[in-house]
C-alpha cells in the first residue's frame, strides 16, 4: 500500500517537473512577449495591488515613522469611531441622495438623446448636433465648474442678469444649501449627457435594419417601431449601465464637488470622497479615512453584486 | 406625411435646445472675456460683447505664474502621453496573443483593478513610499494605465489577421519586432484614439496635483485656474473684503478658462472624427 502511494508520488512528481520543464521552454519561447508584459505587471502590483495591501492601515493606528507594517493593530476601533459619529452619517446620508437624484435626473437623459438623434434621418444635422453636445465632456472640471458659477455670480452671471431684468433679486446660489444638489445634478447633465449617449447610439447602430423594413411592412407606426424594436434593442444596455451606476451609489464625482462646494454648503455638499481628501490628507488622519475608504468599496461592491442578482432575475442581463 | 414631418420638427428642435444649452455656457464665458468688465457688472452683458477689448489677454500673457504653469501642463501632458502609451500599449500587445501562456490570469490580475481599489490614502501613502512626491512624474506614473484603455487596445491587436505574424515570423521576426513593425502601423487608428484621450486627461487632470504636489514650481494650469477662478468667486461669495479687493475682473477670470480650453478646442475636431468609432468598439467587444 505504502509503496504505491510513493509510486505515485514519484509518478507526480516527475510529472509535476515535466509540467514545470514545459512551462520553461514555453516561457523561452515567447521571452518577448514576457518582456513586453513585465512593466505593465509590475505597475499594476505596485500602483494598484499596494494600495490594496495598504487598506489594513484602517485597523491599525498608523504612524509614519513605523510604517504601514509597523503600525500597531488596533481591531475595529476606527470603525466604531465612525458609527458613533454624526458627521459620518451626514456625509452617507448627501453622497447617497446626490447620487440618488443623478439616478433619477440624469440618467435617463444620455438615454433620450441617444432616441432622439436615432430620429434623425439627416446626417449633416445629426452630426452637428453630436459635435456640440459632445464638447463639455472634454473640458476640465475646473474650467466647467468655473463657468458655472460665473453663470450664477451674484453681481456678473447671466442667470441674475436675467432674472434681474425681469425685475427679481439676484440670488447667491452657489451660497445657498437648497441650491446645491440642483447645481450639481443639471451641471452633470449639461457637462457629460452627450457624451453619455455614445454608448446607446453604439447600441441602437447594431439592431438589424430589416427589423425595421419588416416592421414597415407589416404597417407599424414610428411609436410601433420605437416600443417593439428600438427600446427592447437598447433595454440590456441600459439595464447594464444601470447595474453599474448603482454600483457607484456611494462614489460621486471628486473633482465636480470639489470644484463647486464651499464652507458654506458641507452640510449638504460634502460627500464621502471629499470628506476622505479633508479629513485624511488634510489633517493627516490616515487609519480613520482608510477605514471610510473601506467602507465605501465594501458597500459600493455588495451593491454591485446585489443588483446584478435582481437584474438577472428579472431581464436575464447581467454583469457576470 | 404632414404628422411625420412634424414629429421630425419637435425631434429636431429638442435636441436644437439641448445643444444650446450645452454651448451656451461656454458662449458666455468667451463673450466676458472680450467684454467690459465694468459693463458687465451693470448687468448689461446678453448675447453679444459689450465693449469689445482684448486687454485680459495681454494681462495673462503677462503674468509670469499663467506662462509657467502652461509650460508645466505642456511637459506633463507629453511625458504623460509617453509613458501611458510606452506601458499601455505593451501590456495590450502581449495580452492580446491568445496562445501565450497565463494570458488568462494576467487578464483576471488588471480586472481585478476595476472593482477594487485601495482608495486615496493608501494610494497617496504608496506614493509617497516611492519618492514621487513633488516630482513631475507624480503626475505621470500614477495614472500611467488605464484598464479600460488596454482592454481597447487589446481588442484592436486582437482583430489584426493572424497570418500577418505567421509570415514574419518564418521569415525569423521576433515577437517585439513584430509588434513595432506590424502590429503598432496597423493599429495607429486605435493608438490616435487612446493617444488623445490620454493627452486630454493630462491637460484636465488636478486632483493628482492637489494630492501628490506642492511646490509652486509645479503649479500645473488647472490648480492656476482654480486659484484664479474658483477661489477669487468663493472669497468673494464669503464676502471676504480682504480677497475681495484682490478679485481680479471677471473678464481676465473668463479669458483664462478660455486660454486653458483653448488647446482642447484646437485638436477637438481630430479628435471628433476618432473617438466615436473607438468608443463603439471598446463598447461592443469590452
Amino acid at each position: 500500500m505504502e509503496s504505491t502511494t510513493n509510486l505515485q508520488s514519484a509518478a507526480g512528481q516527475r510529472v509535476r517537473r515535466k509540467s514545470l520543464a514545459a512551462a520553461w521552454s514555453a516561457a523561452g519561447k515567447h521571452k518577448y512577449l514576457y518582456a513586453l508584459l513585465l512593466p505593465g505587471i509590475v505597475w499594476y502590483f505596485i500602483f494598484r495591488y499596494l494600495p490594496m495591501y495598504g487598506v489594513i492601515i484602517a485597523f491599525k493606528d498608523y504612524n509614519f515613522s513605523k510604517g504601514i507594517w509597523g503600525s500597531p493593530w488596533v481591531g475595529l476601533k476606527h470603525f466604531e469611531f465612525l458609527f458613533r459619529n454624526q458627521d459620518f452619517f451626514l456625509i452617507v446620508r448627501n453622497t447617497l441622495l446626490i447620487n440618488l437624484y443623478e439616478l433619477i435626473f440624469a440618467f435617463p437623459v444620455p438615454v433620450i438623446l441617444a432616441l432622439l438623434l436615432n430620429e434623425m434621418k439627416n446626417v449633416l444635422f445629426k452630426r452637428s448636433i453630436q459635435t456640440v453636445i459632445y464638447f463639455p465632456h472634454f473640458l476640465s472640471w475646473v474650467v466647467f465648474g468655473g463657468i458655472v458659477i460665473q453663470l450664477l455670480s451674484p453681481n456678473e452671471g447671466l442667470v441674475n442678469n436675467v432674472l434681474r431684468y425681469f425685475g427679481m433679486e439676484p440670488v447667491f446660489f452657489m451660497s445657498k444649501s437648497e441650491y446645491f444638489r440642483p447645481i450639481v445634478v443639471i451641471s452633470s447633465i449639461l457637462k457629460e449627457s452627450g457624451w453619455g449617449a455614445i454608448i446607446y447610439l453604439a447600441a441602437l447602430s447594431s439592431i438589424d435594419p430589416e427589423q425595421y423594413e419588416a416592421a414597415t411592412i407589416d404597417g407599424a407606426n414610428r411609436w410601433h417601431k420605437l416600443a417593439y424594436i428600438t427600446l427592447p434593442g437598447i433595454s440590456n444596455t441600459v439595464v447594464i449601465m444601470m447595474i453599474l451606476k448603482v454600483g457607484y451609489l456611494l462614489d460621486v464625482g471628486f473633482e465636480q464637488i470639489y470644484i463647486l462646494y464651499n464652507p458654506s454648503v458641507y452640510d449638504v455638499g460634502d460627500v464621502l470622497s471629499t470628506y476622505i481628501y479633508r479629513i485624511g490628507l488634510q489633517s493627516a488622519q490616515f487609519s480613520v479615512t482608510a477605514a471610510i475608504g473601506l467602507f465605501q468599496s465594501v458597500i459600493g461592491f455588495f451593491l454591485i453584486w446585489s443588483t446584478n442578482r435582481l437584474a438577472k432575475k428579472f431581464s436575464e442581463v447581467s454583469l457576470w | 406625411m404632414s404628422v411625420k414631418l412634424s414629429a421630425n420638427v419637435w425631434i429636431g428642435a429638442l435636441l436644437v435646445m439641448f445643444a444650446i444649452l450645452t454651448f451656451l455656457p461656454f458662449y458666455y464665458v468667451m463673450l466676458a472675456s472680450v467684454s467690459d468688465s465694468n459693463l458687465i457688472r451693470e448687468g448689461e452683458l446678453m448675447l453679444w460683447p459689450k465693449g469689445f477689448n482684448l486687454k485680459a489677454y495681454g494681462l495673462i500673457f503677462d503674468n509670469a505664474q499663467f506662462l509657467h504653469s502652461f509650460a508645466v501642463t505642456v511637459t506633463r501632458t507629453v511625458l504623460g502621453l509617453a509613458v501611458n502609451l510606452l506601458l499601455q500599449l505593451t501590456i495590450a500587445y502581449a495580452l492580446s496573443r491568445t496562445y501565450l501562456p497565463g494570458r488568462k490570469m494576467f487578464m483576471i490580475y488588471i480586472i481585478i483593478t476595476m472593482m477594487f481599489n485601495g482608495g486615496i490614502v493608501p494610494t497617496f501613502l504608496i506614493v509617497k513610499g516611492t519618492g514621487l512626491i513633488d516630482t513631475i512624474w507624480a503626475l505621470v506614473i500614477p495614472s500611467a494605465i488605464s484598464t479600460w484603455n488596454v482592454i481597447l487596445l487589446r481588442t484592436f491587436f486582437e482583430n489584426v489577421p493572424s497570418s500577418l505574424e505567421e509570415s514574419a515570423k518564418m521569415d525569423g521576426a521576433n515577437d517585439i519586432a513584430i509588434f513595432i513593425k506590424i502590429f503598432l502601423p496597423l493599429s495607429l487608428p486605435a493608438i490616435m484614439t487612446i493617444g488623445l484621450f490620454v493627452a486630454v486627461h493630462h491637460w484636465n487632470a488636478f486632483m493628482d496635483a492637489v494630492i501628490y504636489t506642492n511646490s509652486a514650481d509645479l503649479k500645473v494650469l488647472q490648480l492656476f485656474l482654480r486659484d484664479m477662478v474658483i477661489k477669487m468667486e468663493m472669497a468673494a461669495l464669503m464676502g471676504d473684503m480682504s480677497a475681495m479687493s484682490e478679485v481680479s475682473s471677471l473678464s481676465i477670470r473668463t479669458a483664462s478658462i478660455f486660454l486653458a480650453s483653448l488647446p482642447i478646442l484646437a485638436v477637438y475636431p481630430f479628435i471628433q472624427r476618432f473617438f466615436v468609432k473607438g468608443m463603439m468598439v471598446g463598447a461592443v467587444k469590452g
